[in-house]
């Protein structure tokens, strides 16, 4: 019987096909929104890790307890030197590099800024940080050449320098508070579009800044990457027990930039927002269809009804017919969802430039596709179809067949 | 064979049906005390109004009485829910409609099979008594078509075929005549009487068309929704 019902309901469906066929349009409309919508999502969170990650961030950082909240000079990493060898043995760890920070004062002949100075290790901090891409004018750090600095391209405009020009850093030693003071030639001008960095941050050698903030070999800061960027987002990577010991703390990106993981919350949240509404919509359209195709045929399940078909079974004829639909919904859904977002995903949607939550869009988006997105979504369309299939179904089965076929038997 | 007291197949007692049309009351079927005998080829007749069809739709349980009983087979009617009328719908009775009312995207033999589907009977039965109502009704090598591809006549023997191929007690036809032209119509009745003598199935049809009641064996005539004349006839 259930065949005959299966039989009954897939013919049904195309008994008005140019109905079936806008409602089917439609629901699937839905779907490939859906589809879309979450491989847009998958790719902004992917573009938003890279744009915060790569450019100077890293995906992990170890720090001296408290540097963070308070970036003390004073506070270095403790047991360096243990921390670097297991570094260097972690399989997971693909490059990391030392740093240096602390607050300074950056003069000019003609301006002064207070900044971020930061010591860098030139080899290293290429894996880590995109200052040498980001390179507008001069060179990334040449050798031997102690005194050279690489500032933002803010920066230059506010203290009015370029290539080549002195300029003064001055900082508060650690432990005594002296200040220190030294003269450098800018060597490089960077632009990352991102106001921060291209109006607060000025870079140098590590030794040089250790040097004049008076902390030995110390560093304050480790940046990390890793060989599959999602350990960074991993709370119980076991990699940040182990390096949260002796005095240190080991996090990974979600925690030191919280409004990263707020954004990535966000678009999930967005996602199912998104969802509940297009479902909404695609559930109204299915009840509407369904009940247009029940009006139209009340005489036939009049009949159905008298010839003996319990009203269960009427229900069910109902509820496989929006099955039928949901199937061919389904099929128009994942062709264009597939199209659209396989078009997308290769010529890239720009929204770069655009800040959000913090963190600025310095590439191409690029949706990404995934199976689950042609399992997951269809499975849900077909499971919400068959919900909406319940009202008209229960509505078909509790027809009086006198009524029905009130102008024949 | 249960067919209640005295052979009788159907028996009403003080049948009434009042309607509410636009809240005007309207009594379609008063009072009505009938019985009919297992076998019989009876027409119910009456001008448009006189409640024929409501009397059908009554003594079928596709409605309701407003007063008064069915007994069906000797089943009371008003004891059964919608699920077991619709089980003793299958079981006992075989309609024809006016307007043949096959289903359309259904084939000959799908929809004639429909009914026996219901019942459980296998595949294999199914088919041949399909092919031996076809064969009954002179349309043998149309199981295969859909009915929008066959004449008003054609369906309407469909219909009959549908209505008897799972050998209920009672056929019902609710004007089974009125959308064919007269002599497509006389030769239908024809073949519901052969049918009635050979299988002695009980035959209740609803008709205002003279040639068709003449074909009768028993006259039972509504008038304002009561029997105003009931003639057994040789």
């Amino acid at each position: 019987m259930i065949r005959t019902y299966i039989k009954l309901a897939w013919r049904n469906i195309f008994r008005n096909k140019r109905r079936s066929f806008i409602a089917g349009t439609a629901i699937g409309i839905g779907l490939a929104s859906l589809i879309f919508v979450d491989a847009l999502i998958i790719g902004m969170e992917r573009n938003m890790i890279h744009s915060a990650t790569s450019s100077f961030l890293g995906e992990g950082q170890i720090h001296g307890e408290g540097f963070r909240k308070t970036q003390e000079v004073e506070k270095t990493i403790n047991r360096l030197d243990w921390i670097v060898s297991n570094l260097n043995q972690e399989t997971i760890v693909k490059h990391f590099t030392l740093r240096v920070m602390s607050f300074a004062m950056i003069s000019s002949a003609s301006n002064m800024s207070a900044i971020s100075l930061v010591g860098v290790v030139p080899s290293t901090e290429r894996h880590l940080s995109q200052i040498d891409e980001a390179l507008r004018e001069g060179s990334y750090f040449e050798e031997g050449a102690g005194r050279n600095i690489i500032i933002g391209s803010k920066l230059a405009e506010i203290l009015e320098v370029g290539l080549d020009d002195r300029i003064v850093i001055t900082v508060a030693q650690a432990e005594t508070g002296d200040l220190s003071q030294e003269m450098f030639r800018v060597s490089g001008i960077y632009h990352f579009n991102v106001q921060e960095m291209d109006r607060g941050m000025a870079f140098v050698r590590l030794e040089k800044a250790q040097q004049m903030l008076g902390i030995g070999d110390d560093v304050h800061e480790i940046a990390i990457n890793f060989t599959d960027p999602r350990f960074g987002q991993d709370e119980n990577l076991p990699f940040w027990k182990k390096y949260s010991q002796y005095g240190n703390n080991a996090e990974g990106f979600t925690d030191i930039l919280p409004q990263l993981k707020g954004a990535l919350e966000i678009s999930t949240f967005s996602t199912y927002i998104v969802g509940l509404i297009l479902f909404g919509v695609v559930a109204l359209g299915i009840i509407n269809t369904l009940f247009m195709s029940l009006h139209e045929r009340m005489f036939e399940f009049g009949v159905l009804r008298a010839v003996g078909t319990r009203p269960f079974g009427i229900a069910r004829l109902i509820i496989f017919e929006a099955g039928a639909l949901a199937v061919l919904s389904i099929g128009i859904g994942i062709m264009l969802g597939f199209l659209i977002t396989y078009i997308t995903s290769k010529v890239g949607i720009d929204y770069t430039g655009i800040e959000f939550a913090g963190i600025t869009f310095r590439e191409l988006l690029y949706p990404v596709l995934k199976l689950k997105q042609f399992i997951f979504y269809p499975f849900w369309v077909f499971v919400f179809t068959e919900i909406a299939g319940i009202y008209p179904a229960v509505y078909a089965a509790r027809i009086v067949p006198a009524d029905a076929m009130r102008k024949s038997l | 064979m249960n067919e209640g007291k005295n052979g009788n197949i159907i028996v009403t007692e003080d049948l009434t049906k009042t309607y509410s049309d636009e809240g005007v009351p309207v009594l379609a079927v008063r009072g009505v005390d009938l019985a009919i005998r297992s076998g019989e080829f009876a027409a119910i007749v009456g001008p448009s109004g006189s409640g024929k069809t409501t009397f059908l739709n009554i003594i079928s349980g596709l409605d309701k009485a407003t007063e008064g009983k069915v007994w069906l087979r000797g089943q009371l009617l008003s004891e059964m829910n919608a699920r077991e009328l619709s089980d003793f719908r299958r079981d006992n009775i075989g309609f024809i409609f006016q307007a043949y009312n096959l289903i359309p995207v259904l084939t000959v033999e799908e929809n004639i099979e429909y009914i026996m589907l219901l019942q459980g009977v296998p595949k294999k039965e199914r088919h041949e008594r399909v092919m031996k109502i076809l064969k009954d009704v002179e349309l043998e090598g149309f199981e295969g078509r859909r009915p929008p591809q066959l004449s008003g006549g054609q369906q309407q023997r469909v219909a009959i075929a549908r209505a008897m191929v799972s050998q209920p007690a009672l056929i019902l036809a609710d004007e089974p005549t009125a959308n064919l032209d007269s002599k497509t119509g006389g030769a239908l009745v024809d073949m519901m009487r052969e049918l009635n003598e050979k299988t002695g199935m009980t035959f209740i049809f609803s008709t205002h068309d003279h040639t068709v009641m003449r074909k009768a064996r028993r006259l039972i005539s509504l008038r304002d929704g009561q029997v105003a004349s009931d003639e057994v006839r040789d």
